[in-house]
């Protein structure tokens, strides 16, 4: 069955009931990431004693609502004959990456009861975070999929490309962290990065996946006019309300975060008007350079190791942070931009895996 | 069409780049930074005491400056070996457990915030709470009874993190203890 014949069918129920799935679990996963970014934040003022705390208890809703939807993807699947070969990769994805969360959250009780508390690099979270990434990733190719064999009157379901991309690079985020912020000592282990290799790989890694996350999105979804307002919106949101807002001292800091809503407005612009490669470069690489300000305020652990080696506790979080902004800036804003484009050059690869040529011709 | 896409391009990102990089920065850097200052009131059930007795120190401990991260109240005694069997904590509204140091424990000093390390001599209790909002009160409540007769000395400071200023420590002046750091001495005569 050719992907050109799925697209002569009428949208079975089969599919819907799949695709369903597909948002649950990419929903799900949102959730998940929107509980870890809390949990930080949690670990950082509060110190928990205990496992059972609300950010866990977030983390784990969204783990719940992941399995069931991948549950009904399971089923849709079952139920399709055209869409099986179509739609199998996504599920597969989203199945290791199920198993992968709900094996995390027993290993997670269990280091905890034998280990204390834990930090945030460890066997138990890396398991979690995987698991993140890979249900995440075959919830959004499930989605983007979906979207790809139908045609709407409007172009409103454009947008659940952002429910989609969303939760992948909230979860690849998250692994990046876990490799970069010295968070991860505790009592039995030394889990903390080395700073120099924490220092390149937070200046690699997130301009690189920044640029790919977006270009992925705007590629996927049909280069929609708003995607990129809407993505960085959710996401300055989300860590805005996460990281900033719970912390009394850096609360007003929030005036400076909120700025960083500017560059994916201009991108949105400057995207509507031209969609040649070089502007698509360029977009890349504004995105990538912006990377130090849109991971505030965590960030600046990375960098404090390095540039300044400073015990920081988390009222004096934005002193430091804006203490050396300009010296992050001066020497990371090169690398930052050529992995913008770099992540221009993979989001191509990945949209190409994502929707077979077929597909995209036939659109 | 090319030269507006190029204009609204480098206006724009020169725009946020002077706004997060240079201006906004400087002005949150002009913000005095908080000095939270802790404080406490320590009352002994009585100065003297037959050696079989116990005794009671209450203490109140407070923030009375700005927000602070962490509150650690530390209570030591210098004439101990072990804490088992002597002191009992009977009245505890912190929000983490109390941590037990014993000697040789490693233990901060010089109101470094962990910087600069000492080996413990003698053993304690810190009672910590975090975060520290101003004007909180926290009380701990020791019942003591001691097993030798002599005196019975006590230790008790105060320190809230962000270690800003002398004011984020209490007592500011007085005796050192093992961590280099000034405490406020209670005394019990254990009479046999």
């Amino acid at each position: 069955m050719t992907t050109s014949k799925i697209f002569q069918n009428p949208v079975s129920l089969s599919k819907n009931i799949f695709v369903v799935g597909s948002i649950l679990a990419s929903f799900g996963i949102l959730l998940v990431t929107v509980g870890g970014s809390w949990d930080i934040t949690n670990h950082l003022l509060n110190k928990p004693e205990t496992f059972f705390s609300p950010p866990h208890a977030l983390m784990y809703v969204g783990v719940a609502i992941s399995l069931i939807g991948t549950v009904i993807s399971f089923f849709g699947w079952k139920n399709s004959k055209e869409l099986k070969n179509f739609f199998s990769i996504p599920l597969k994805i989203k199945l290791i990456g199920i198993f992968m969360l709900t094996g995390a959250g027993p290993f997670d009780f269990f280091w905890h009861s034998n280990f204390g508390l834990d930090g945030l690099l460890s066997p138990p979270h890396i398991t979690l975070i995987f698991g993140m990434l890979f249900c995440g990733l075959g919830g959004a190719i499930g989605i983007s999929r979906f979207l790809s064999t139908c045609s709407f009157k409007n172009k409103l379901p454009n947008f659940l490309n952002v429910l989609a991309i969303l939760p992948v690079w909230l979860s690849a985020s998250g692994i990046i962290s876990s490799l970069s912020l010295p968070f991860s000592n505790t009592d039995f282990f030394e889990f903390n990065p080395e700073p120099l290799t924490a220092y390149v790989i937070a200046s690699l890694g997130f301009p690189f996946l920044i640029a790919f996350s977006f270009m992925s999105l705007f590629k996927l979804g049909k280069h929609q006019f708003g995607l990129f307002s809407v993505m960085g919106g959710l996401f300055l949101l989300i860590n805005g309300s996460t990281a900033i807002i719970p912390n009394f001292a850096i609360g007003d800091s929030i005036l400076f975060y909120s700025m960083n809503f500017i560059p994916f407005v201009i991108s949105d612009i400057v995207l509507r008007l031209s969609k040649s490669k070089i502007t698509l470069f360029s977009i890349g690489g504004l995105l990538g350079s912006i990377f130090y300000m849109i991971y505030y305020p965590y960030i600046m652990y990375t960098f404090n190791e390095v540039l300044l080696g400073k015990l920081v506790s988390p009222s004096l979080i934005y002193f430091v942070y804006f203490e050396i902004i300009q010296e992050v800036i001066l020497f990371t804003i090169g690398p930052a931009i050529l992995m913008g484009i770099l992540g221009v050059i993979f989001s191509d690869f990945f949209s190409k895996k994502v929707l077979p040529n077929n597909v995209r011709s036939i659109q | 069409m090319k030269k507006l896409l190029i204009f609204i391009f480098a206006i724009s990102i020169a725009f946020y780049f002077s706004l997060t990089v240079f201006i906004l920065p400087d002005a949150y850097l002009s913000n005095e930074q908080l000095i939270p200052k802790p404080n406490f009131q320590a009352s002994l059930s009585t100065e003297e005491i037959t050696l079989g007795d116990s005794f009671r120190l209450d203490i109140i401990s407070q923030n009375v400056g700005d927000y602070g991260d962490i509150h650690i109240l530390s209570t030591a005694f210098p004439t101990l070996e072990t804490l088992d069997g002597v002191v009992d904590i009977v009245t505890y509204d912190f929000s983490q457990t109390p941590h037990y140091v014993d000697i040789e424990d490693e233990v901060g000093s010089n109101y470094s915030g962990g910087l600069e390390s000492t080996f413990a001599k003698y053993p304690s209790i810190e009672s910590m709470n975090r975060p520290d909002q101003p004007n909180s009160t926290y009380h701990l409540s020791l019942k003591i009874t001691p097993e030798h007769s002599g005196v019975f000395s006590i230790y008790v400071k105060s320190i809230i993190i962000p270690h800003t200023s002398e004011f984020s420590h209490y007592p500011i002046t007085g005796k050192l203890d093992h961590q280099n750091e000034f405490v406020e001495v209670f005394s019990v005569r254990v009479n046999p």
